[in-house]
């Protein structure tokens, strides 16, 4: 299997009961003394386009592979269309939407 | 009191406080502004977090610091303290060596520098000695290859002491001024630890090793009272030139200090107080140079861990410990405790150094970058792994002075007041 680079989504309660009611809860893992984690996969292929869509991403070659430093809201609309899509491949319709929409995906509900 | 600081000297201290004085002093001189790194060197030349550093170095030092890790006098000394100038600026103000001039900042006046030295050294011999490459994308060859082209060396004299703002007010000591803390304190061994992040309890173990380890074969009993302790834990934070999603300093000072306030230390064993600093990567040479700054503080234990004051690949894990074993006792003014990594282990439920604990194959690492993206995502973590009043510190720290993020973007870096600024003298 190709290797993944992760976007970590961390889960606070609400979200932890949210993905229980949806029957997701299983696609967290425990990390740091049970933190919960959302670790969203991505192709080398889609975390170029992500760190090339969102400048401010950085991708952690050193240590956790994953890509790091998406802003809040960025990660929100990556969570909420896990839920959505009830999986956790996700990430190329993710970018196909931002950049057919620009700035206002981040206003429009995922439908 | 004579106070002695590194290379066994007595402690730098070049300030004039009385401001009669001080205008008498600078009447006539020819005016240069400094930048703002000049003129934080200046600061900590001037209170002799440098010394036995009197000013910015002429090239015999420049030479020995890079060929030898010394000073001409054969002091220990790791990373160059110059202060580079152009041909264009010494022709505009007039620079000749054995004149003085006085260095401004904000417009205000700043210190006094004799110029004893013009001159050149070659900039990427200088990188490599210090750095160990020269790759420009390692930020301290960067720092070097953007020096103008020449140097000028020579004594520092602080005329108008800095305003510390808030919320740094109480955390900026001088050498001097943390001296007369410890004594108060009634601490008899302090010891260092270095940062640049907010606390997480790998960090809070970390401090908690190194304490165990300073204060050694020291008497516990009179400790079961709060109030009695005999050895302490400074954390000195790094303040100074920032780069994009480095922690905030607000929040760094704070959160460290929140450690003690919530009771994680007890306040008779703990101080956060911070230098100014430009942070140069230079991994085991940085690492000495901040052995010279906490001895010139009064402290006599410095902790050092993995990776200090690193960047990307270039330097091993432990090669600060190396070096720092390398040299010769009697030449660095503070002893080193070395330190492994402390980690969250599940089979334990307890966080433990990888030293002690036998479940290797479980051990959850405290990455940096997880503790990062768990702040970003605004999700309190659980308290073996980050203390809530600290986090929420973090947090109100990111909404008074971040623009909303503890972590230095591009409207912190334009708009974020400079924690010390010169007012008219």
């Amino acid at each position: 299997m190709a290797e993944t680079y992760p976007i970590n989504i961390w889960i606070n309660e609400e979200r932890f009961k949210e993905l229980q009611a949806a029957g997701l809860a299983d696609l967290l893992k425990e990390e740091l003394a049970g933190m919960k984690v959302l670790a969203v996969p991505c192709t080398a292929e889609e975390r170029d386009k992500v760190l090339k869509l969102f400048p401010m991403a950085k991708f952690d070659a050193a240590t956790t592979k994953s890509i790091e430093l998406l802003p809040k809201y960025v990660k929100d609309k990556i969570y909420e269309m896990v839920v959505k899509r009830k999986k956790l491949n996700v990430m190329t319709e993710f970018c196909q939407l931002f950049e057919r929409a620009g700035d206002a995906f981040w206003n429009q509900e995922i439908a | 009191m004579e106070m002695i600081g590194h290379g066994g000297k007595p402690l730098v201290e070049r300030v004039i406080a009385d401001k009669t004085e001080a205008k008498k002093k600078i009447a006539g001189l020819k005016t240069m502004p400094a930048s703002r790194q000049m003129a934080t060197e200046c600061i900590s030349i001037a209170y002799g977090f440098f010394s036995p550093l009197e000013g910015f170095m002429k090239r015999a030092d420049v030479d020995a610091v890079c060929k030898k890790m010394e000073l001409a006098d054969g002091t220990l000394w790791s990373i160059p303290i110059v202060f580079d100038i152009s041909d264009q600026e010494i022709a505009e103000y007039g620079i000749k060596e054995g004149e003085s001039i006085l260095l401004t900042y904000d417009d205000n006046p700043l210190a006094i520098f004799e110029i004893e030295e013009i001159f050149t050294y070659p900039k990427d011999e200088m990188a490599f000695d210090v750095y160990g490459t020269k790759e420009e994308k390692h930020p301290g060859v960067a720092r070097t290859y953007a020096y103008k082209d020449k140097f000028l060396g020579g004594k520092i004299t602080l005329v108008n002491e800095p305003k510390i703002r808030e919320p740094f007010t109480p955390y900026f000591l001088t050498p001097r001024q943390h001296r007369m803390k410890f004594q108060e304190m009634g601490w008899q061994r302090i010891v260092a630890h270095q940062t640049r992040n907010v606390p997480h309890s790998g960090h809070e173990w970390l401090m908690k090793h190194a304490y165990i380890a300073a204060h050694g074969e020291l008497p516990v009993e009179q400790m079961e009272v709060i109030g009695r302790a005999i050895s302490g834990i400074l954390v000195n934070c790094i303040v100074g030139e920032k780069r994009a999603g480095d922690y905030i300093d607000e929040a760094i000072v704070l959160a460290q200090d929140g450690l003690k306030k919530y009771g994680y230390f007890r306040e008779d064993i703990h101080m956060t107080t911070m230098t100014f600093w430009d942070m140069r990567y230079a991994g085991p040479k940085e690492a000495v140079h901040h052995s010279i700054i906490r001895a010139n503080l009064g402290l006599t234990h410095h902790m050092f861990g993995r990776d200090h004051a690193g960047v990307g690949t270039y330097y091993e894990s432990y090669e600060a410990h190396r070096l720092l074993m390398s040299i010769p006792r009697e030449k660095l003014f503070i002893t080193p405790i070395f330190v492994l990594e402390w980690v969250y282990c599940p089979h334990c439920g307890e966080v433990t150094c990888i030293g002690l604990c036998g479940h290797w194959n479980e051990h959850q690492k405290f990455s940096g970058t997880k503790i990062r993206s768990i702040l970003i995502d605004e999700v309190k973590p659980t308290r073996l792994i980050f203390r809530p009043e600290v986090f929420d510190i973090v947090m109100d720290a990111a909404k008074k002075y971040g623009f909303g993020s503890p972590f230095v973007g591009p409207e912190y870096l334009a708009k974020a007041k400079p924690a010390f600024s010169i007012e008219p003298l």
